[in-house]
């Protein structure tokens, strides 16, 4: 088991600056591993800053202190302060975040959407298109909607594109925020079995899941914040 | 990662009489990356942008340019070779394309003329790359003699976007590109130039007031205020995580649909 | 040698200091051939737009020794011709002629003679527009800037443009040349199909523009190139048609229509050259008839 993330005395704090100053204080002092084959589930009720964790892990919101290792291209490389190229070439190929809302971007259709990162990452157009193609028929995704731009689809609809695109080809890191909270019960089994077989192939994972029956089957180690 | 800036700004003052402009910018832009600059009018982003394509020199600071392994420092070369190079490396992209565009010739002509400059002289093989590029930016190629004041004011934008990609340059510098068009133009556009970006691995610089423009097209952005910068990160930190009183103003002022 | 000239006048009108001037950006436009050379244009005994530039030049350069022949528009006997040949015979008392052979110095508008130059003759042409680029990029600070550093793409947007109206370059007359490989010169409004005499010509060819007090120049076996494209080569005109009245087939050809009915005979533009041929037996199909019309008349 690789250790792929390292995160140490993480601090977090918000400063409303537009609403009287307020300040809020989310994370303290929060250390994190995460090594592959692992699915981590952050737990805790809402508020104690299981999703802010999970987007100080990708970058994506900026700790006040503390460092977030990442086993990248044969070395442990912090993103904290690290130069945005290489934070982008981590997200390319080492980190995926999937959020439970999909990003719409107008005109792009269905396939593009999920062909997008294979193609970001140099594989051949048709390969990626192949394997679009299958992930979208495992996550029962009718053909029909394949050559359609998301914005009309669902929520359901467009949450099974959205994990389509991030798990058609999975990074060795992969962060989850409430991945199956628009599904019903039927694809979400789906999407839990996917992150499943993602994990037994060797992803590192860490997730937050507001069911607990999902989570308490797929966990292989919780958190608590 | 082991490459260098393809562009980088250190010090850079730019102001009028004193006033406005741009003041003591530092930035670096590598290869194949986008960086917004975003801020309200009068903030000193067009005039940033400007003197980063090579139109204005700063009073203060230096703009080194990156070719071939070698530095090169914009405003220590002649004007000849300034000149030169805003033809061949770079591009900009003006918010009004009347002013990219020759009005009174044909779009191939419009699109010809980069290569025309650059010495190409077979007629035969301009008007096929001003075809080819008129079908990238989606525009009806047998359109290619027709003047582009009979085009709408989206598709005279995207000529404007052929005319300066036909070129091939290393990096884009764009002026709101997508200022002054109708929401649907303006989302096809957007469309189109995260397409051929990505696809050309071309550095740009997009100057816009629009976040969703911002957070569509770019890696990383700069916020500007009253000429500075005051904010600098990875778009998506910027836009979801602010620190600064001002960009957090901005990003809780933007209506959502 | 005592000059005729009228002696109200200097010699050739201008001062001597003003020819002196107007010599030196001769000798730089020359040492810098295609190159515009800004002069001092004086005020003129006519008004701009009428060959003030070419005139100039003449007048810096003639001396009694010197034959001259003026045309216009090929013709030696238009009024304006006339009138520039009167004007310097009285302010220089020179030789006139008619003849291209003849002449020294020979003041065009708008025409190179069908009789090839020889070493020795100054061909002086008048300019209304010297800059090629104009059309295209209407800030003089430009094209300055255009000139210096070799910058001609732009002039390839108007030859693309016709090809792509037209099928060919479209342009008849005033068609851009590169002067030496280097510089970019209007060669005024001389049909297309006179272009190639400019190249390798052992004739000096001068340019005079008055009004937008321009000098330039193209020594004697100079290297004149017409832009082109290289799958539209650059092509001189033609007609079906020799001239009506001495049958030359290489000569450029006016058009002229005889009768109310639309009747038309085409004729050389030259027309020292078409007398000359007359003159040698040569009679084109349409003679007679021109004759009939009083068209190969001289007049006195």
């Amino acid at each position: 088991m690789t250790v792929m993330l390292e995160a140490r005395n993480l601090k977090k704090t918000f400063t409303l600056h537009n609403q009287q100053g307020v300040v809020l204080d989310v994370l303290e002092g929060v250390d994190f591993d995460l090594s592959s084959g692992e699915m981590v589930v952050l737990k805790g009720p809402s508020g104690t800053g299981k999703s802010t964790l999970l987007r100080i892990l990708y970058g994506n919101y900026r700790p006040v202190a503390g460092s977030v290792r990442i086993w990248h291209e044969g070395k442990m490389v912090d993103i904290v302060g690290a130069r945005a190229s290489l934070v982008l070439d981590i997200r390319r190929k080492t980190v995926s975040f999937v959020s439970q809302f999909l990003r719409v971007i107008p005109r792009i259709s269905t396939l593009a959407i999920v062909m997008d990162p294979m193609l970001s990452r140099g594989i051949q157009e048709k390969d990626a298109r192949d394997r679009a193609a299958e992930m979208l028929k495992q996550l029962r995704l009718p053909e029909r909607l394949w050559g359609l731009a998301p914005t009309t689809f669902s929520g359901g609809e467009q949450q099974r594109v959205n994990i389509a695109r991030s798990f058609v080809a999975p990074t060795p890191l992969m962060l989850l925020d409430e991945p199956t909270a628009s599904l019903d019960a039927e694809n979400r089994d789906i999407v839990v079995n996917l992150i499943e077989s993602t994990r037994k192939a060797g992803a590192a994972i860490a997730g937050i899941f507001h069911d607990e029956t999902v989570s308490d089957r797929i966990a292989t180690r919780s958190i608590s914040l | 990662m082991k490459d260098e800036a393809l562009l980088t700004a250190t010090n850079v003052t730019r102001t009028f009489g004193g006033r406005g402009g741009c003041r003591d910018i530092s930035l670096a832009l590598w290869p194949g990356e986008v960086l917004g600059i975003v801020g309200e009018s009068g903030s000193g982003k067009t005039t940033l942008l400007r003197t980063l394509a090579g139109f204005d020199r700063p009073d203060s600071g230096h703009i080194t340019f990156h070719l071939a392994g070698k530095p090169i420092d914009l405003y220590g070369m002649d004007e000849a070779s300034r000149r030169a190079l805003m033809r061949t490396e770079w591009g900009m992209v003006h918010q009004n394309p009347r002013d990219g565009l020759r009005l009174d010739v044909s779009a191939g002509a419009n699109i010809g003329e980069s290569l025309m400059a650059k010495g190409e002289r077979h007629y035969g093989h301009i008007r096929k790359s001003a075809c080819d590029w008129l079908a990238r930016v989606e525009i009806d190629p047998a359109r290619i003699d027709d003047n582009p004041k009979s085009f709408s004011g989206g598709m005279q934008q995207r000529l404007q976007i052929a005319r300066v990609l036909v070129a091939r340059p290393r990096l884009v510098l764009m002026d709101e590109p997508t200022g002054g068009l109708d929401v649907s133009v303006q989302a096809r556009l957007l469309d189109l130039l995260r397409v051929l970006v990505r696809d050309l691995g071309i550095a740009a610089i997009v100057v816009t007031h629009d976040l969703a423009v911002a957070r569509l097209l770019t890696d990383r952005l700069i916020v500007m205020k009253n000429s500075e910068i005051i904010e600098e990160g990875l778009t998506d930190q910027v836009l979801d995580d602010p620190h600064h009183a001002y960009t957090q103003l901005l990003t809780s002022s933007v209506l959502s649909v | 040698m005592t000059s005729r000239h009228d002696p109200n006048y200097n010699y050739a009108y201008l001062d001597e200091t003003t020819k002196r001037m107007i010599r030196r950006a001769l000798l730089k436009a020359i040492a810098i051939p295609g190159y515009q050379v800004p002069f001092a244009s004086r005020e003129m005994p006519l008004a701009r737009g009428w060959g003030t530039g070419g005139i100039q030049i003449t007048a810096a350069i003639i001396g009694p020794e010197d034959i001259l022949k003026v045309i216009d528009q090929g013709a030696d006997d238009t009024t304006n011709a006339i009138s520039i040949r009167r004007f310097f015979s009285r302010v220089t008392g020179v030789t006139e002629t008619a003849n291209t052979r003849e002449a020294s110095i020979i003041q065009t508008r708008h025409r190179i003679p069908e009789e090839p130059l020889q070493e020795g003759q100054i061909l002086v042409y008048q300019v209304p527009l010297p800059e090629p680029l104009r059309k295209l990029v209407p800030s003089e600070q430009e094209t300055r800037k255009m000139h210096a550093w070799a910058e001609y793409g732009p002039i390839y947007v108007r030859l693309y443009e016709d090809i792509s109206h037209c099928g060919h370059v479209t342009s008849t007359y005033s068609h851009p040349v590169l002067v030496n490989d280097r510089y970019l010169t209007c060669p005024t409004p001389i049909p297309k199909f006179d272009n190639p005499k400019m190249d390798m010509s052992p004739a000096l060819q001068l340019f005079g523009a008055g009004r937008e007090k321009r000098i330039y120049a193209i020594p004697p076996y100079t290297k004149v190139k017409s832009l082109d494209f290289e799958d539209h080569p650059f092509e001189v005109q033609h007609w079906d048609e020799p001239c009506s009245l001495c049958g030359s087939n290489t000569s450029y050809l006016d058009e002229v229509i005889i009768n109310d009915a639309g009747e038309r005979l085409f004729v050389c533009s030259d027309s020292h050259y078409c007398e000359t041929r007359r003159a040698e037996g040569h009679s084109g199909s349409q003679l007679e008839k021109a004759k009939a019309i009083h068209l190969t008349e001289t007049p006195t």
